[in-house]
């Protein structure tokens, strides 16, 4: 009886599979086995590779020129944080090679230029930025090991995953239902300590970083990037700093112009 | 010790694999509702007055921005309006997102998101469409939805003009706002394209991030309406600037002094990285493309198509458009009410049109409600049969029985004397349809003034006032209607009609949404009696609630409105008096003031270089009633 038992429960389960689209779908979709198999290249629910500049219409006096010192707005600096972006000096900064600090991953973003993404390999999408001429490395899976010792860097180790959309729409009518899509979530750690806006505002070593890639099709047919971002950081911070950058596609290259960090 | 029974594990399996057919809830899409606090920490608070920075103004949209004073918000009729849909997402207090469930199948019929000074804001997710390009517009639009993977893709058209920022930026009322919300655990983005080519070289972006918080309470911000705060005695006073002389724009760049003058004005290039001081090599960015047409958008208000739409208003009344000109129509049970005829070419599709509406109110065949001899409404010598008949033959419309003109332009009275005709005077008797007009619209109607007559005899007036209001003597359809005259403003015969009952008025020529007024100086007309007789609509009329809807107005053209619309552009009619009165005074000529632009902020919207009202001779116009 028992083999009869195990076949009957064998070809139940491969009819339950194939009839039960959302067992299917939870395999592939929020970063599942089907699309780690895949390679995330291949799985990718949005194509980010191109060319993208930053559309400043927000935060303009703090991003577009260097504001002075102690003009931090609205970033929730604790009394650690203030007390380290008062005592900001850009002079000292070139002195020391540390002209990049504005330009590491938690900063980079808010730094008006353009982006170029593509793929390093099949698990690994690169950030190019031409503003400081920065590389940020999106590990789809565990990134490399870091050698024991090794200084943290400005742009960290970044673990990103694929989420793919799990629903399907009202169904009031066919038109309802929902066109595919799905975003890009990527966590960075061990980030050397920067600015997160070029006038001092500090983030720390321990500061992790949450964005969230997503790309929107405007009815004129325009694409445009928005990455929202959340920076926990209690060292500097009073409370999770929150942001979101807007992008707009290009058609190619033109305009990409790498120049080097500065603290101007 | 146990034993497995296959008969039993195989039933208990099936019905497993029997509701697992029917996964529903697996497909459930994310859920957005919920109390949602701002979390960006982007542009803190409100802007400061001037400033634009990050805002890909065109020079209309500068100019617009920089002659708008603040103050207009204690004005009478935007005392209570909202928060403009792109401010809104930034105003305090937060965001309630609610579902709205169709009971029946439990999908999600709508959204519902509200803000501290909001309107309740629906998001169909039902699949219907938009409404034609002559319904109204509001504050907060008409939004649809639709799924893009989990993110909800709005989009928001009919909205009424307002403003982008608190600052002063504004925007017209021919944009569609397009977001895309996003929920990323407990936090949600919302992303803003407000595409609107009157004022912007490209659509302005903007997202804006919120944090789910349980605990807050979106509240509504009470109406607080202050009817003197600018004008003391003058309720109809207009607060703003004359070109140029906005005394307050850089004042807040006193306490930001390491931002440029010149990058506060805002504009296309400043929000690229190519703007930046340090940055020299980087070619100016093409601007971002428009879904919007502006002036396919603007004509679709009053369609010259050769056809003639319909509008339900509201009660009895409805609005037609023939060919481009409205007419409105009191259409019940004691026949049709027109206040005006439409263009001559349109009169037979105008009357097939009355005469399927007439007959759609009045005298459809209904279903039979009442069963039973001891039916309460049994008519007398009842039996089914009979009941049958009455059913498949009721009584005929009751036709054309009034036809009040608001002028004498062909294009409302074009079809006078053939709905004079197929009407009938409302006492019976066989006259035909009582015309009513003003006494000076009567007089070119008829050639009594000493010019050519306008109208044949059969079009004209057969019934005429000349004081500053007439009365139809009993209530027609179950309502009173009065026409007031509104002297010297298109013409000097022009009338405007209240339908009390149902909260409509038609304007006529004083008002239209798809261009400037027409001021037919030959005939009488003048700015200022424009501006007095659009004050007249707005003394009228009432909202409903937060400064919107209430009285409907009907326009001569264009777009059905309400009291805000006609705010608007009264207010546009003031700015554009005193920027013209300014230039006269300083000594310009005609072509002086022609050549200064002073409706440049305007003409987007209202303006035209062809036809037969163009920008120059609106200009015209208001500069020889100035100067009269």
């Amino acid at each position: 009886m028992k083999p009869r038992i195990a076949g009957i429960v064998a070809a139940m389960a491969v009819v339950v599979l194939l009839a039960d689209p959302s067992v299917i779908h939870a395999q592939r979709g929020r970063g599942g086995q089907t699309a780690a198999a895949r390679g995330a290249r291949l799985s990718a629910p949005a194509d980010l590779t191109g060319h993208w500049v930053s559309v400043v219409t927000e935060d303009w006096r703090y991003r577009m020129i260097t504001p002075p010192k102690g003009e931090y707005g609205s970033v929730p600096l604790n009394p650690e944080g203030r007390k380290i972006a008062e005592a900001w000096d850009p002079a000292k900064d070139e002195a020391t090679g540390e002209q990049c600090k504005a330009y590491g991953a938690a900063g980079i973003m808010r730094i008006p230029g353009r982006l170029r993404f593509s793929w390093e390999n099949d698990d690994t999408l690169r950030i190019d930025t031409d503003a400081g001429t920065q590389t940020r490395l999106l590990y789809f899976g565990a990134p490399p090991a870091a050698t024991p010792g090794a200084p943290l860097t400005l742009q960290g180790r970044s673990v990103a995953q694929w989420q793919t959309a799990t629903g399907r729409g009202t169904r009031f009518a066919d038109t309802n239902l929902s066109e595919p899509g799905g975003f890009l979530k990527v966590v960075t750690t061990q980030m050397r300590p920067g600015y997160l806006r070029k006038n001092g505002v500090p983030y720390g070593s321990n500061a992790v970083m949450t964005e969230y890639f997503e790309i929107h099709q405007a009815p004129s047919g325009e694409r445009y990037l928005v990455v929202s971002v959340v920076i926990e950081d209690p060292q500097h911070l009073s409370q999770p700093y929150v942001t979101s950058t807007n992008f707009r596609k290009l058609p190619d290259a033109s305009g990409w112009s790498p120049t080097p960090c500065t603290t101007k | 010790m146990s034993t497995i029974n296959p008969a039993r594990l195989s039933g208990a399996f099936l019905l497993s694999v029997v509701a697992m057919l029917f996964p529903v809830p697996a497909f459930a899409q994310i859920d957005l509702s919920g109390e949602w606090s701002v979390r960006s920490h982007e542009d803190p608070g409100q802007p400061p007055l001037g400033d634009y920075l990050g805002i890909p103004f065109n020079e209309a949209g500068r100019l617009r921005a920089e002659t708008t004073a603040e103050s207009i918000w204690g004005t009478p009729e935007y005392s209570c309006r909202p928060h403009s849909a792109p401010h809104v997402w930034r105003g305090v207090g937060g965001a309630r997102i609610i579902k709205e469930i169709d009971p029946s199948t439990r999908a999600i019929a709508a959204y519902h998101i509200q803000h501290w000074r909001s309107l309740d804001r629906i998001i169909y997710m039902d699949g219907r469409a938009h409404p034609p390009a002559w319904a109204p517009h509001t504050w907060t639009g008409f939004s649809t939805g639709k799924w893009v993977g989990d993110t909800l893709v709005v989009t928001t058209t009919h909205l009424k003009d307002g403003y982008l920022k608190r600052s002063g930026p504004q925007t017209s009322d021919m944009y569609t706002m397009t977001e895309y919300i996003s929920r990323y655990g407990n936090y949600l983005t919302t992303f803003m394209v407000v595409d609107d080519p009157i004022y912007l070289d490209e659509p302005f972006i903007q997202s804006t991030t919120h944090e789910l918080t349980p605990t807050l309470h979106v509240p509504l911000e009470p109406c607080t309406a202050s009817f003197d705060e600018n004008g003391g005695n003058d309720p109809h006073f207009v607060p703003h600037y004359l070109p140029g002389k906005n005394p307050y724009l850089t004042e807040w760049l006193e306490t930001q002094k390491w931002i440029p003058e010149e990058a506060a004005k805002g504009g296309l290039q400043t929000t690229y990285p190519g703007y930046q001081a340090n940055v020299t090599t980087r070619s100016p960015v093409v601007a971002a493309k428009s879904a919007v047409n502006a002036n396919e958008r603007i004509a679709a208000q009053g369609p010259r198509d050769g056809q003639v739409h319909v509008m339900p208003v509201q009660r009895n009344v409805y609005m037609l458009i023939a060919d481009g000109s409205n007419i409105t129509a009191s259409v019940g049970p004691e026949g049709v009410l027109m206040v005006d005829t439409g263009p001559a070419a349109m009169t037979e599709k105008l009357l097939a049109a009355i005469n399927q509406l007439a007959k759609d109110v009045a005298a459809s065949p209904r279903p039979n409600q009442c069963l039973g001899v001891s039916c309460s409404t049994m008519p007398f010598g009842w039996s089914s049969v009979y009941m049958a008949g009455l059913i498949g033959s009721p009584a005929p419309a009751r036709p054309v029985r009034y036809i009040i003109n608001t002028s004498v332009s062909p294009e409302h009275t074009g079809g006078n004397e053939k709905f004079a005709k197929v009407g009938f005077h409302p006492r019976g008797g066989g006259e035909d349809a009582m015309r009513i007009a003003h006494q000076n619209t009567f007089f070119r109607m008829s050639g009594a003034s000493g010019e050519k007559a306008l109208l044949p005899e059969g079009g004209q007036a057969n019934e005429t006032y000349h004081r500053e209001m007439y009365k139809l003597s009993e209530y027609f359809n179950g309502e009173p209607v009065v026409v007031y005259h509104v002297p010297n403003a298109h013409t000097d015969g022009d009338s405007i009609v209240y339908f009390r009952h149902s909260e409509v008025i038609s304007a006529g020529n004083v008002f239209s949404t798809v261009s400037y007024p027409v001021i037919d100086m030959a005939k009488g007309g003048t700015l200022q009696g424009t501006i007095d007789a659009l004050a007249t609509i707005i003394d009228l009329a009432v909202p409903e609630a937060r400064s919107q809807g209430g009285t409907w107005i009907i326009p001569g053209h264009g777009r059905l409105s309400d009291t805000a619309d006609v705010a608007s552009y009264r207010n546009m009619l003031v700015m554009i008096r005193d920027r013209v009165q300014d230039l006269i005074k300083s000594g310009m000529s005609l072509q002086q003031v022609k050549a200064a632009r002073p409706t440049r902020d305007f003409d987007g919207r209202y303006g035209s270089t062809t036809g037969s009202w163009t920008t120059e001779m609106f200009i015209e116009a208001v500069y020889r009633s100035l100067t009269k």
